[in-house]
């Protein structure tokens, strides 16, 4: 099969990603952590069933995969303020409460499991950093909250 | 004008001044490695730059005047120390990447058979510099903080990507005329 022909259902696959999945999701912080849960943990490989079903699972694989990517970079790319934004509309559209949260994101760092593999080292960094500074200044935040009512 | 002892014991001076703060830089990321997230990239085969639009990022006094806004000293310090090593990281990254694009090049240049003298040069000084930049900058993001040298930065990184670019052309000309050779 030619590389074009193998591309096609990729970008099919993805655009259907896109609108059938990823834009009910309320952030892209979100989307991140979706998208990575869609990742095995032991070979690095994506599922999804839906997908899968509708195109091949390779292609699914490839088409999740390219999107995990592209969340991250975008996300990296934010300033820290519109990261501490998206970390508001995360933890207002949680179920859990937003004090739970932080605590548990601030010992156990989930978000470092969500990182798409083989993206550029200093990115990574950077996004890891800022996430951990959003993190301190929300908790800061609900520090303060009580004080300034 | 100066004499030529007078010349040669300022490029001496030069010479160990730059020697002095590459091991500087070194040794900072050596101390940097334990502290931070990811494991620094000693295996330079694959190592690319940063994209420019992340470099900006890194270096923005713009997250700066956010965390400011708090008015709260552990946060400011905490974002201090945080963006230092992303930034010490990103040089880092930046030499190593720098390293491997011309190991590649040198290799490509042995393979060559019309190399103009003036352009290699010309890449050799560039790179010179670079590396030079890549010590001072490790210097100056350790005393001064990433947000005061973010011009130097950003002209570092433009440099590189001007390196990396002309590498890949000499690339892509050399396997032309591989594939133009083999084809004939």
């Amino acid at each position: 099969m030619s590389a074009t022909a193998k591309l096609v259902p990729v970008q099919t696959a993805y655009d259907d990603l896109l609108h059938r999945s990823l834009s009910k999701i309320s952030c892209d912080l979100a989307r991140l952590i979706y998208l990575a849960s869609t990742r095995d943990y032991n070979t690095g490989t994506y599922h999804h069933d839906g997908l899968a079903a509708r195109f091949r699972p390779d292609v699914a694989g490839k088409a999740l995969e390219i999107a995990h990517r592209q969340v991250f970079y975008r996300l990296a790319a934010f300033s820290l303020e519109e990261l501490v934004e998206q970390l508001r509309i995360y933890l207002d559209c949680s179920h859990e409460s937003a004090s739970d949260v932080l605590r548990t994101w601030q010992k156990l760092e989930p978000y470092r499991i969500a990182i798409p593999l083989e993206v550029n080292p200093a990115i990574t960094r950077l996004f890891l950093s800022n996430v951990r500074l959003a993190l301190a200044i929300w908790r800061w935040r609900q520090e303060q909250a009580p004080k300034n009512p | 004008m100066i004499g030529i002892p007078t010349a040669l014991l300022l490029g001496t001076i030069m010479l160990l001044l730059l020697l002095l703060l590459a091991a500087r830089g070194a040794t900072a990321a050596g101390e940097l490695s334990p502290r931070s997230d990811v494991p620094l990239l000693d295996d330079e085969t694959w190592v690319d730059l940063c994209p420019p639009e992340y470099v900006v990022r890194i270096f923005s006094p713009e997250d700066c005047e956010f965390v400011s806004t708090s008015k709260s000293p552990q946060l400011e310090k905490l974002f201090r120390r945080e963006r230092k090593l992303v930034a010490l990281a990103w040089v880092h990254q930046t030499s190593t990447a720098l390293r491997r694009i011309m190991r590649e090049h040198t290799e490509a240049t042995r393979q060559s058979h019309d190399l103009h003298f003036a352009t290699e040069t010309k890449l050799v000084l560039v790179y010179a510099e670079l590396m030079f930049l890549c010590a001072m900058l490790f210097l100056a993001i350790q005393t001064a903080g990433p947000q005061r040298v973010r011009g130097l930065a950003v002209y570092a990184d433009t440099l590189s990507q001007r390196l990396a670019r002309a590498q890949q052309d000499l690339k892509t000309i050399t396997a032309g005329r591989e594939f133009h050779s083999a084809s004939s």
